[in-house]
């Protein structure tokens, strides 16, 4: 082959190269990088494979700000840019700001050096990661696959978004029955979407068939989440334990770890375990402040005012960013006898989040138990006032169990203990199956050395609402629905707050309505029971379940 | 800071300008408008570039290993998009070399490793086997024994005898007197192969002659 020849080959192989999936052309593109530089290298990247639509940012700011203005289909971001937002965060805020969906193509661009940083994330992982310098082609063929396999799961996807999991579910198996290359991707999420929506033991059959073939990290630790909320905690925490001892790296067993020891009313050694984990892995925020709140809960200050501080710093640029976080560290300070400095952080609360109801309840709780460890009675009691008035302007959202805590914490502190112990007591009837709400409950009761046998609390509350479940189910079976639902209601009454019950009430209405034909007033009481429950968690499944055949039974009046 | 902090640190530097040529290498190669007289060289140029990335890469990851912060991300990938990949990355400078580089997999063979850390092994290897390879490159997966092995095989005179056998994590460096390159090249991929292990299994690197093809073959194996 002449010099030439070889020219024109390379030339049109080259050009055959370029042959992108027609789909990847049109596609709307958001190049993030603070290198002007590296952002025309990328762009002009893609520019050559063929698509013509291609944003850039220099930061975080202008990115989310693109981002509320454009739909991006595929968006490659560097990590690292410099002060403000990381590419992390970035992340983080499209998909809590739902700027992007599970259908967006996300690349995490990497260096070396933040390469570990990155790959530490715990919630919000990219699609892929890619590492610095990449060539042309890589990029191309990394973007050809990530197109296919979204292209793949369009109808998961879309049955994910619309939070219709049986749908997705159904996809899944059809999916799976084909035998397709991404098996094993395929399998974690339908167990992922299993665990969503309770089916712990489909869930489990799905992780016990792959490490029936070998041992896998995802599918141990799914292992352990099902035990986990199936509240196996002594089996969870064996298998925990199993995987950080066969990885000593893997963050997620440890905060897993974490949480089931924190549930078995381990707290100190759960501390130990985050403490650990964030040597490791120090950029998680949720992580830091949950060892903030153990290590407070634990009276071990001085670790608490470490944990907060990372956790105040690491959400300076990130949508996560709480005036709990703030409290926290005041809190901490002030157990520190730093309560100038705690009653300056606390300062920082009403700026930063200025006209937040939240926020002013926050602010007036902590300024309460600051004032108390300063031997300041007065200013401590009119702080608590302000704090009881702040609770009433948070109307339904103060069923909170994270403020109805904190209240009741401030009152233990100032020796309210009656009023502590009767909030306490609404908390657990208000969450009776929330196991980890119940496990704080203990522990601020154990620290605060109040008159109040919250174990026996919990253990009567819980036999109270689970006998009437019992009750309200067998009516159900009876075909009693009337009955049942009176029943039911009473107790919605009762523990106006419990996401439990409230769905149970809503469901029995359901099923008589299944039986009996749809009425307006019926299908309106549904409605309001699912108000309280979105109101107090907006993503709880059972809501969208319930939804569901609410709108398979009256189109119309669902009004969805 | 000590010299091999500094050391690590200009690596960063330097791989960032790295990043810099190549991309405007490649701006230069493909855009219609630049009349290249023998793109033949340009081609060379950015494959020496991307070799001197590569032994960066390798530098940084021995210069961590020395200090006990390599951390292996171990994930699940498909070979044959992995493969592929590898492929894409590697084709421009085999065309320009006249070779042909390809891949045999199952596609629906997957298997468990840092994906950073053995495409650095498996570009290192092609690299090699080009300046060996007759006419061809070939790369290939498959489940063995057990355990993943992924082969970089040519088509030339295959690797001396004394090479013959499975690389000594530990001692490498003493094996063979090939050049410099290949040596560090070995011994960075018989630790990153070491580096993969389960409960029971470690990964290793074998050499042989004549598998597929007549020349030299690097097996990597996999738990």
């Amino acid at each position: 082959m002449s010099r030439e020849e070889r020219a024109a080959s390379i030339i049109l192989r080259g050009v055959e190269n370029t042959r992108m999936p027609a789909g990847l052309l049109s596609k709307t593109y958001l190049v993030i990088d603070d290198f002007p530089d590296m952002r025309a290298a990328i762009r002009s990247i893609i520019r050559s494979i063929g698509a013509t639509q291609v944003d850039q940012a220099r930061d975080g700011k202008e990115a989310i700000d693109l981002m509320q203005k454009t739909r991006y289909d595929i968006i490659l971001c560097d990590y690292n840019l410099g002060p403000g937002k990381d590419g992390q965060q970035i992340l983080e805020e499209a998909r809590y700001r739902q700027l992007i969906g599970v259908d967006t193509i996300f690349v995490m661009i990497t260096a070396e050096n933040t390469r570990d940083m990155v790959m530490g994330a715990v919630e919000h992982i990219p699609d892929s990661y890619l590492s610095k310098p990449f060539t042309k082609e890589l990029l191309q063929k990394r973007l050809e696959k990530l197109y296919a396999r979204k292209a793949d799961l369009q109808t998961v996807n879309k049955a994910l978004m619309a939070k219709n999991y049986n749908a997705a579910i159904a996809e899944l198996d059809r999916l799976i029955s084909t035998n397709p290359k991404n098996l094993s991707e395929l399998l974690k999420l339908k167990a992922e979407t299993c665990i969503t929506t309770s089916r712990y033991d489909d869930a489990k059959e799905i992780y016990d068939q792959v490490l029936d073939a070998r041992e896998i990290p995802w599918a141990r630790l799914g292992l352990g989440k099902v035990q986990f909320y199936k509240t196996d905690y002594p089996q969870a925490r064996e298998t925990f334990e199993q995987l950080i001892a066969q990885d000593p790296n893997l963050i997620l067993a440890y905060d897993w770890l974490a949480k089931t020891q924190s549930a078995l009313k381990e707290f100190t050694v759960a501390e130990k375990t985050l403490q650990t984990a964030v040597k490791l892995s120090p950029r998680g925020l949720k992580r830091q402040q949950l060892l903030g709140d153990l290590a407070l809960g634990n009276g071990d200050s001085e670790q608490a005012e470490i944990a907060y501080e990372h956790a105040v710093t690491l959400a300076k640029n990130s949508v996560l960013n709480h005036p709990a976080l703030f409290a926290g560290l005041a809190k901490s300070k002030s157990a520190n006898n730093k309560h100038t400095e705690a009653l300056k952080v606390i300062a920082d609360i009403g700026k930063k989040f200025q006209g937040s109801d939240e926020a002013a309840f926050y602010v007036a709780s902590t300024t309460a138990l600051v004032k108390h460890s300063q031997g300041d009675t007065e200013g401590a009691q009119e702080a608590m006032h302000a704090a009881e008035a702040a609770m009433k302007d948070l109307g339904a959202r103060a069923q909170d169990h994270l403020f109805a805590l904190e209240m009741a914490t401030t009152y233990s502190e100032l020796d309210e203990t009656d009023k502590a112990a009767a909030l306490l007591h609404q908390t657990i009837a208000n969450n009776h199956d929330e196991h980890e709400c119940l496990a704080q409950i203990v522990q601020i009761c154990s620290k605060a050395g109040i008159e109040y046998d919250a174990e026996k609390a919990i253990r009567e509350i819980r036999q109270h609402v689970v006998k009437t479940n019992n009750a309200g189910v067998r009516l159900i079976k009876q075909g009693d629905f009337d009955a049942a639902i009176t029943l039911l209601r009473e107790a919605a009454e009762e523990m106006p707050a419990n996401k439990t019950i409230n769905l149970n009430v809503a469901k029995a209405i359901i099923m008589k309505m299944e039986q009996a034909g749809a009425t307006s007033e019926d299908i309106l009481a549904v409605r309001h029971y699912v108000e309280r429950v979105q109101g107090l968690a907006p993503g709880d499944w059972r809501v969208a379940d319930i939804l569901l055949r609410l709108r398979q039974l009256a189109p119309k009046a669902s009004g969805e | 800071m000590d010299f091999s902090d500094i050391l690590a640190s200009s690596i960063h530097d330097i791989k960032n300008s790295l990043g810099m040529i190549l991309n405007n290498l490649d701006d230069l190669i493909t855009s219609p408008e630049n009349h290249i007289k023998d793109p033949r060289q340009t081609r060379l140029l950015q494959d020496e570039a991307r070799r001197v990335n590569s032994n960066l890469i390798q530098l940084l990851a021995l210069y961590k290993l020395g200090h006990a912060e390599l951390v292996v991300h171990v994930a699940e990938y498909n070979l044959e998009d992995f493969l592929d990949e590898v492929i894409a990355d590697n084709q421009a400078v085999c065309n320009a070399l006249d070779i042909q580089l390809d891949q045999s997999c199952a596609p629906d063979l997957s298997g468990y490793f840092d994906s950073e850390l053995v495409r650095s092994v498996l570009d290192n290897a092609i690299g090699n086997a080009r300046r060996y390879a007759k006419s061809r490159i070939l790369l290939s997966a498959d489940h063995e024994n057990d355990g993943l092995v992924i082969r970089v095989e040519d088509d030339g005179t295959g690797f001396p005898a004394r090479f013959i056998g499975r690389l000594d994590p530990t001692h490498p460096l003493q094996q063979g007197e090939g050049a410099g390159r290949t040596k560090l090249g070995h011994y960075f991929s018989a630790q990153i192969a070491s580096l993969h292990k389960t409960s029971d299994h470690q990964g290793y690197i074998q050499l042989k002659n004549g598998h597929q093809l007549s020349g030299g073959c690097l097996e990597l194996w996999l738990p």
